[in-house]
């Protein structure tokens, strides 16, 4: 900036304050003296100058006072009590109990007043709680305080360090403190010393050319700050005023503080755009539960009741209930029927006996391709596209890599035309639109409910070679027991590592992080 | 699925010529096979095996085999599942109690061999995983091996009070009783539970007497050390289904075979009816012909293949043509393998030995309409319209804890009613949360740091339990919004609901009303249940959508929570019935 855009960008406060330096240096305490701004705003405009670097407010030293406290003040006038309790029992001996019950004494002062008596040795408890002196000599360490307290008293209450005697700065340090259970009876105050000093360049090159234009305008005869305006104000465009006005120029260079803003949820953000992407390519979204029978969770799957993975150690069971209370026919005669022999499938069947009790547990949705198949018993378009973006829950210890519920996102395709070829062109659609890949890999792979299988995997940009999804066409077993006749591809795509990567994370917990100022600072483009 | 360790100078071995690791990687499709790494130094190959249903694969041979098959021209001849059907020296004979107990035992003899130590190392390698993972910890199968010389033909198999049998166990030197050995030896400690109760136990003995082994717990140390070097063998496998105890016969002893071992029948005869009647012969050849239809592998495939570049596909895959014709094909699939269930999965076998990269890719051509469910789009909405105010949006983990969902939020007094997770794993992830506020207290009580002020928002799923509903529970979408900073208070935070409905829904058809409540996580007096009345004329059709306040002080105590917070919680599946 230059020395007018300097100028310009100053506020009028600021113009007062330099122009009252005259380009010199100038302590802190005249200027709270000089009146030339109200004092309130004072601190306020040396913070500005000393940001713009026009000037700098330097300390130039430390200054104690002493000066006393409300109680400070009622004894300085009244005596301390401790000479007041002295002098009465000098008078005549008396029982602590008189002094307690006597009005003459503040009630909160008397038993540490008889305390500091007593340590101090002054006096002592004789037979029958009976006060009585013990040395007299000892009280000048009160009468100490209480001239100094009458001397502060007779300077408006407050002294410079300076003005003391050694003895009486002594009692000032040592009195300022708690006294028992009652405040101090004096405060020490330090001061700090400042100064305004101009910065050479540019302050005091700012403040000459303040002081010449200043002579200028008075010269001229104008008004100064007249015709500076800070806020335009709607009166000032009701009345036309502004007109008349020019508005001071601000300093457009400082730094502002930063706002809070609504965002999406980063994570959320790369979902919603796979949302939009597989609406646009002609997919309707499906919902399900969170809890689920193992009946549409595995069962209907034509995953075996003796499946490994359907057991304790890799599905959360509902504690209670833990059974439903039905699941629909003919759909839970039909797939008991095509676990046990196939049914009408030209299947052979597990060969095992289909226990449908097992089939109404209640467990945590562990897979999102039971949303499909309810889908499957639930009337599907055909032909259909269908995804669904579901929760889902694992029994797996949760560390960086495994998350106790996750998204799975995944769908199913259904039509007279669908095929093996046509499972490889949606795979190959997903790995362009998704994944924004052109290298394309696609290798057998093992679900226990579709056949063929095969799983894709794409060259991703940062990651390499990738496992984009694992898909393929539903066994007959698991679509004709549920009443679809034509073929169904299914389909999963694990994008957790693309997220993760999107957003810059190592640690799949942070997905879900609990800090709020990491899921701010999480960018992520279109 | 199983990860295994092979030798790659052993594999090399069995397909018969050299081969590059990147050669391994393009074979392993062939097998659903992951290449997880090679150490030069020890010459290893780590390997995942992804197909459950194919346990032949989980070992060198299987892999060898299958690679050799589509390399090789020559296909291998298994003669030794066909067995004179006379002369039946060698002979198990089952007892009536093991039926209850572990009621199947098969077994062959192995000779004319020389146990290699890379042969002994695989074998005990495919032993576990076939006996882990295939047969669930020995649940279902378990394997044994011993020298066949000492052994004295017929054997048997049958059950006995485990206090009342003893034998030297393998990796131990005294005699023990089976009681001893469930509750001493670390095989016994591991696999015990395999049995119900354990007052009849397996034992499988000879014609003296002498103690083979305790299926599937351990084997005896006299019969059952084989080493590095030892020649004729008996193996045996036990379970609770005969298929699969033959079926994994079938896979130990076509692998010997394929090290050049001879395979000898066993018979075994039986008190009670199998499915392969009374008197069994193994190695068995359980597998019967499956007719497929070549229109049916075209539809499939999605390409008119001539009949002849199926047969083709599948005989270098390993299995029998047994009929062919120009319409249909009889295919007998090779006898270590049970998993061809259904035709489409012979389908997918001429995929893969065809190769899945041969297939052109074709898009799906028919015209499908994309949307949104009503719940998601209406969730958008609101997240549109909060995102709007200022707010953050926040997801969270479902799964909370009592701690979180009770406690912190000073209800233990009326503790409200929970999904809770049976099998527990850690406390931390045990309940499917009923309410998202307390999520987004967790987000709070992380963040004290965190620039001020903080408004930030979830919509999600929780869990509301309903016993009278089949599941005893519903999915709900919530939408739970909370403010903190020094100031928050009520009339900021009802201020967004007025907004809210404001934007929402035409005051003459849906307005909502505040009710005091006293709910022990907000400040009474403070807070309110937002009633809503619909459509309908009368006071009966007023719902309750959700809960509006000034968060207890003891509730942020509890949470360790420095500012004041407000909230929010919103009923959107509810809300989403008000609109006409």
């Amino acid at each position: 900036m230059n020395l007018s855009e300097i100028i310009e960008a100053l506020h009028p406060l600021e113009k007062k304050v330099l122009l009252w330096t005259k380009g010199e240096p100038r302590s802190v305490e005249s200027l709270y003296q000089a009146n030339v701004i109200d004092s309130s705003q004072i601190e306020m405009v040396l913070g500005w100058l000393h940001t713009k670097q026009i000037c700098e407010v330097l300390e130039t030293g430390r200054e104690r006072y002493v000066s006393l406290t409300p109680p400070g003040e009622q004894y300085a006038k009244n005596g301390l009590p401790e000479i007041r309790i002295f002098n009465r029992i000098d008078k005549s001996p008396t029982t602590i109990k008189e002094i307690q019950t006597s009005s003459e004494f503040e009630p909160d002062e008397k038993s540490s007043a008889i305390g500091a008596l007593k340590e101090a040795g002054a006096v002592q408890i004789g037979p029958g709680g009976i006060l009585q002196v013990k040395n007299r000599e000892v009280l000048t360490q009160f009468t100490k305080i209480e001239s100094l307290l009458k001397k502060l008293s007779d300077h408006k209450g407050r002294l410079h360090f300076q003005e003391l005697t050694e003895v009486e700065t002594l009692i000032a340090e040592q009195y300022s403190h708690k006294r028992g259970k009652s405040k101090g009876l004096v405060r020490v105050d330090e001061e700090i010393k400042r100064n305004l000093v101009p910065v050479p360049v540019p302050g005091r090159l700012v403040i000459e050319e303040l002081i010449k234009s200043a002579h200028q305008k008075e010269a001229a005869g104008a008004p100064e700050g007249a015709k500076e305006f800070s806020l335009l104000t709607p009166d000032m465009l009701k009345d036309g005023s502004w007109r008349t006005q020019t508005p001071r120029k601000y300093n457009i260079h400082l730094r502002p503080s930063r706002i809070t803003v609504g965002k999406k949820h980063p994570y959320k953000q790369f979902l919603d755009l796979l949302k939009s992407k597989l609406v646009g390519l002609g997919f309707m979204e499906m919902r399900g539960e969170l809890i689920e029978t193992e009946f549409w969770n595995n069962d209907s799957l034509f995953m075996p009741q003796f499946h490994p993975a359907r057991d304790i150690h890799d599905v959360y069971f509902v504690k209670d209930p833990p059974y439903a209370g039905e699941i629909p026919q003919p759909y839970l005669k039909q797939v008991s029927e095509v676990h046990q022999n196939g049914w009408k499938t030209g299947s052979r069947g597990w060969r095992y006996t289909f226990d449908e009790e097992r089939a109404k547990r209640l467990i945590l949705r562990s897979q999102g391709t039971a949303v499909s198949a309810r889908k499957l018993a639930g009337n599907p378009e055909i032909p259909g596209k269908y995804f669904s973006i579901a929760r889902c829950f694992r029994y797996d210890q949760v560390d960086a890599t495994h998350a106790s519920d996750f998204f799975q996102i995944e769908g199913i395709v259904l039509g007279e035309k669908i095929n093996f070829k046509t499972l490889l062109g949606l795979l190959h659609l997903f790995a362009r639109e998704v994944a924004r890949a052109t290298e394309v890999k696609f290798l057998p792979a093992y679900f226990p409910f579709t056949e063929p299988s095969v799983e894709v995997h794409v060259k991703h940009p940062q990651l390499g070679w990738m496992e984009l999804g694992g898909a393929g066409l539903f066994r007959p077993e698991v679509t004709l027991p549920l009443g679809v006749e034509v073929p169904v591809i299914a389909w999963g795509l694990g994008l957790d590592r693309m997220a993760m990567m999107a957003l810059d994370i190592k640690d799949i917990r942070d997905l879900f992080s609990a800090d709020l100022e990491l899921i701010r600072s999480k960018k992520i483009a279109g | 699925m199983p990860t295994i360790l092979i030798k790659k100078m052993d594999l090399e071995t069995l397909i018969e010529k050299k081969i590059t690791i990147e050669e391994m990687e393009s074979y392993l499709p062939w097998v659903k096979g992951e290449f997880k790494g090679f150490d030069p130094k020890s010459d290893e190959l780590k390997i995942e095996l992804n197909d459950s249903n194919r346990p032949d694969l989980w070992c060198t041979e299987g892999i060898a085999r299958q690679i050799r098959l589509k390399t090789k021209t020559l296909r291998p001849k298994y003669p030794f599942y066909r067995h004179a059907s006379k002369n039946k020296p060698f002979k198990i004979i089952v007892e009536k109690g093991v039926e209850p107990v572990r009621p199947y035992i098969a077994a062959c003899r192995v000779s004319d061999f020389v146990m290699t130590e890379e042969a002994l190392a695989q074998f005990i390698q495919t032993q576990e995983k076939l006996a882990d993972v295939f047969g669930q910890k020995r649940k279902l199968l378990s394997i044994g091996i011993y020298h066949l010389e000492p052994v004295e033909f017929p054997l048997y198999y049958k059950t006995v009070n485990p206090e009342k049998a003893r034998f030297v166990p393998l990796g131990f030197e005294k005699e023990m009783t089976l009681k001893e050995i469930l509750e001493e030896h670390p095989k016994g400690k591991a696999f015990r539970n395999v049995f119900k109760n354990e007052d009849a136990v397996p034992l499988f003995v000879d014609q003296k007497g002498t103690v083979l082994s305790f299926p599937p717990i351990i084997n005896s140390r006299e019969a059952g050390e084989v080493k590095p070097g030892d020649q004729n063998l008996l193996v045996e496998v036990t379970g609770t289904d005969l298929r699969l105890v033959s079926l994994v016969l079938n896979i130990l002893a076509t692998n010997l075979y394929d090290r050049g071992a001879a395979i000898l029948p066993v018979t075994v005869s039986y008190p009670f009816k199998t499915p392969f009647g009374k008197e069994v012969s193994f190695p068995l050849e359980m597998e019967s012909p499956v007719t497929v239809q070549i229109k049916e592998i075209d539809r499939i495939l999605g390409e008119p293949f001539n009949g002849e570049k199926i047969k083709k596909a599948l005989t270098s895959y390993g299995h029998t043509i047994s009929k062919a014709s120009a319409a249909k094909l009889t295919v007998i699939p090779p006898p270590y393998r049970d998993d061809i269930i259904h035709t489409v999965d012979l389908v997918e076998d001429v995929a893969i030995s065809l190769g899945y990269d041969s297939f052109e890719p074709e898009m799906p051509k028919d015209f499908t309409r994309g949307g949104l469910s009503k719940i998601e789009t209406f969730s958008d909405t609101l997240r549109e319209y909060f995102i709007g105010a200022g707010f953050q949006e926040i997801i969270s983990n479902i799964l909370s804890s009592r701690e979180e969902l009770v406690y912190k939020m000073n209800l233990d007094g009326t503790p409200p009613p929970l999904v809770e997770i049976d099998n527990v794993m850690t406390a931390q992830f045990s309940i499917v949360r009923n309410q998202i506020l307390p999520s987004l207290l967790r987000v709070e009580a992380a963040s004290g740091k965190a620039f001020y002020p903080h408004q930030i928002f979830e919509i999600g799923e929780i869990a509301e339990k309903e016993l009278s509903l089949n599941t005893g529970s519903r999915t709900v979408v919530q939408l739970a919004l909370l403010v903190a900073h020094p100031t928050a208070s009520f009339s900021e935070i009802h201020s967004y609901l007025e907004t809210l409905f404001y934007y929402l829904f035409d005051p003459n058809v849906c307005r909502y009303e505040l009710k005091p409540v006293v709910q022990p996580s907000f400040i009474p007096g403070r807070s309110g249940e937002i009633g809503v009345h619909g459509p309908g004329k009368e006071e009966s059709s007023e719902k309750k959508v959700g809960l509006i306040g000034e968060i207890h002080p003891e509730v942020l105590e509890r949470w360790q929570i420095g500012v004041p917070c407000v909230s929010i919680t919103l009923d959107v599946t509810t809300l989403l019935t008000l609109f006409p």
